[in-house]
């Protein structure tokens, strides 16, 4: 079978109602956690990972997998897309992937041109959108195949690679995103040896026996961490919503940013395949391209609708691209997609290339469900904008208690323990000391996730040479991977040492 | 950026690399069919970990230049939604679901904002009752509804 039978196949799977009904679910509530500053991707898609499992509980597995995937992708991609919003009408960045976006939209709005930098914004989004799912299905095959070829050695360079890249482009400290790598690594090892059967590190307590469920970390982490952080530091709401005047552009501006919206998709495409980069930094990198490549770089920063179409589309693209390593090689590059892959596994699938060969419904459902999601986030973002602006008047006081309480409910929901609500409770006051203390946390669920599979590659690689750890030296590939891996961690540091400002992700 | 919090969190860090070179020292050093045992893989992070916490540690003294800026901080309704939260967990199974949820959800609207009780009263009765029959009526999962010596 070819490509274009799977993703027929994919269509119909992800044309099911009630796929449709947890797509339109997933971007609806992405758009609402992009929109809502203090809900970042991350914990929007760590909350409904255990809401989704709940409501998919009664599917045959491989369809409860392809639903639940398609709902919280829906939710990464639907972000990326809401995140403009409020960028351009109150100034706020509703995640840092939008923080570029600001810089001009919110001049655009000032001007009385708010309802053409949003509507610019989410078509933007759209084709890089489009664009990008085509690259992922043109890709997807021919990089599983390669992946395929990989030995354990391979694998077990590829993913410090991964971890490499995450922790040198995290926080203003690699030294710190190291400890908070090693931390989630080690984490992972608590519970029974998958391979050896001996418990490590579970002294005798019952509860420890399966290991650190990853969901009740990320969860508490992300989500109960960022409400700590809304409480602790309220902040004085102010700032006047933009009026929308006009939705739609006019000619000239559609002109104007055609250009842009191609430069950032394809930017955006390549800065999110790599791992460790993500939306910010493609939409960092998209501006200052704009900047460059524009006629009268002046105009930038007083409203020139380039530098909204521009960072809106690569930041789009992006996610598309991060989904690619998650795809078909089973590595995550961020900490979103770390939630994504530790949600698949949840549901026993394995992303990595055999993805598409074990589980073609999951990946071939997942990608033709992106098409659709992407036309809906098209259809609310333009005429519904309104509403969703509406969303972040939403009062805090109702918010923040409800959001402690889903997250209760979800952990308990799945776990049935409340050791696992207390370790949630504890992982809230650990991520918010821990992020404002600048040691980023994506590294440290990205190891947790990652942990067990190294261990297991690294078991397997050294059990095939007979203990000789000179095999991920000596065969060529891993050996690539691990230079690369040095490259990543070692230049942004000589490059500080220089006194050069590295360009760090925020988002993780 | 706090550096007592830095030096702080390094030495703990470090005696978390410790505790777990110590552990890993007392399992198995090898399982049957494999060469490398169960102990390898946290020995070698343990160590990772106490290098990395060293070095963060050193860190520390290296930039002083950093001036720390105060920020108000508001302990109080973080401490009384901590506790609330606390409890709600505690007595989540004994007391169940619907009750705990109602109270912990009305106690913390009103200590983020003193105003309004009766809309927070509803809101807090319609999520903890909708999320109750939503989960266990609709999608037959199991939480524990109602106090059990009521049953």
């Amino acid at each position: 079978m070819g490509t274009l039978d799977y993703l027929l196949q994919g269509f119909g799977t992800a044309l099911v109602w009630y796929n449709i009904l947890f797509a339109f679910v997933g971007v609806l509530i992405g758009t609402a956690v992009g929109v809502l500053p203090g809900i970042g991707p991350m914990s929007g898609v760590a909350l409904l990972i255990p809401v989704t499992a709940s409501i998919t509980g009664g599917l045959p597995p491989e369809q409860a997998a392809t639903s639940a995937i398609i709902l919280l992708a829906g939710v990464y991609y639907g972000a990326m897309y809401g995140g403009s919003t409020t960028s351009i009408l109150l100034n706020t960045p509703g995640e840092s992937s939008s923080v570029v976006t600001t810089l001009d939209g919110y001049q655009m709005a000032k001007k009385g041109r708010a309802g053409s930098a949003l509507s610019i914004a989410a078509i933007g989004s759209f084709v890089a959108g489009i664009f990008t799912l085509i690259a992922l299905i043109v890709m997807a095959k021919p990089l599983s195949n390669v992946a395929l070829k990989f030995g354990p050695a391979e694998y077990f360079s590829l993913m410090l690679l991964g971890l490499g890249a995450v922790s040198g482009l995290a926080g203003k400290s690699v030294t710190k995103a190291l400890i908070m790598t090693v931390s989630g690594l080690l984490l992972g090892t608590i519970g029974i040896d998958n391979v050896s059967g001996i418990a490590r590190f579970t002294f005798d307590v019952p509860w420890l026996y399966q290991g650190i469920e990853f969901l009740t970390i990320a969860v508490g982490l992300f989500a109960v961490g960022e409400v700590f952080k809304t409480i602790l530091e309220k902040e004085e709401e102010d700032g006047e919503i933009a009026r929308i005047n006009n939705m739609l552009p006019s000619k000239e501006e559609f002109k104007e940013s055609a250009a842009p919206i191609a430069r950032g998709s394809i930017l955006g495409f390549f800065v999110g395949i790599l791992p460790g980069a993500g939306a910010t930094l493609a939409s960092f990198f998209s501006y200052l391209l704009e900047k460059k490549v524009s006629k009268n770089p002046s105009k930038f920063g007083t409203g020139a609708i380039a530098g909204v179409a521009g960072p809106e589309s690569a930041n789009n693209a992006a996610s598309g691209g991060a989904m690619i390593p998650l795809l078909t090689l089973g590595i995550p590059g961020s900490g979103t997609t770390a939630i994504l892959m530790g949600a698949l596994m949840m549901y026993n699938v394995q992303p990595g290339p055999l993805l598409f060969e074990d589980h073609p419904q999951v990946a071939w459902g997942l990608i033709a469900s992106m098409f659709i999601g992407n036309l809906m986030l098209l259809i609310l973002n333009l005429p519904l904008v309104k509403v969703f602006a509406k969303i972040i008047e939403t009062p805090k006081k109702y918010l923040i208690p409800m959001i402690i309480a889903i997250s209760i409910f979800g952990v308990y929901a799945v776990q049935v323990s409340t050791y696992d609500l207390l370790l949630l409770l504890a992982c809230g006051v650990l991520g918010y000391f821990l992020s404002k203390n600048d040691y980023p946390i994506a590294p440290l669920v990205l190891g947790l996730v990652l942990g067990p599979m190294i261990e297991n590659n690294l078991r397997r690689a050294l059990t095939i040479s007979n203990g000789d750890y000179t095999v991920f030296l000596s065969r060529p590939i891993s050996l690539i991977f691990l230079i690369i891996t040095l490259l990543w961690l070692v230049v942004p540091f000589l490059m500080k040492r220089r006194g050069k400002e590295v360009i760090i992700n925020v988002e993780g | 950026m706090d550096l007592k919090f830095d030096r702080i969190a390094s030495v703990l860090f470090l005696a978390v690399g410790v505790l777990f070179i110590i552990g890993s020292r007392q399992l198995t050093s090898s399982s049957y069919g494999s060469v490398v045992g169960p102990d390898i893989f946290p020995l070698v992070l343990g160590i990772a970990l106490v290098l990395l916490s060293i070095r963060l540690f050193f860190e520390t003294f290296q930039n002083k230049s950093n001036q720390e800026k105060k920020e108000k901080l508001e302990y109080k309704p973080f401490i009384i939604i901590f506790i609330a939260t606390l409890l709600y967990i505690l007595t989540l199974e004994s007391i169940g679901y619907v009750i705990t949820t109602f109270l912990f959800l009305f106690v913390c609207f009103q200590t983020m904002e003193r105003s309004k009780w009766v809309n927070s009263l509803i809101i807090s009765a319609l999520f903890s009752g909708l999320v109750y029959f939503l989960f266990v009526e609709v999608l037959k999962g199991t939480l524990p509804g109602w106090p059990v010596w009521f049953s």
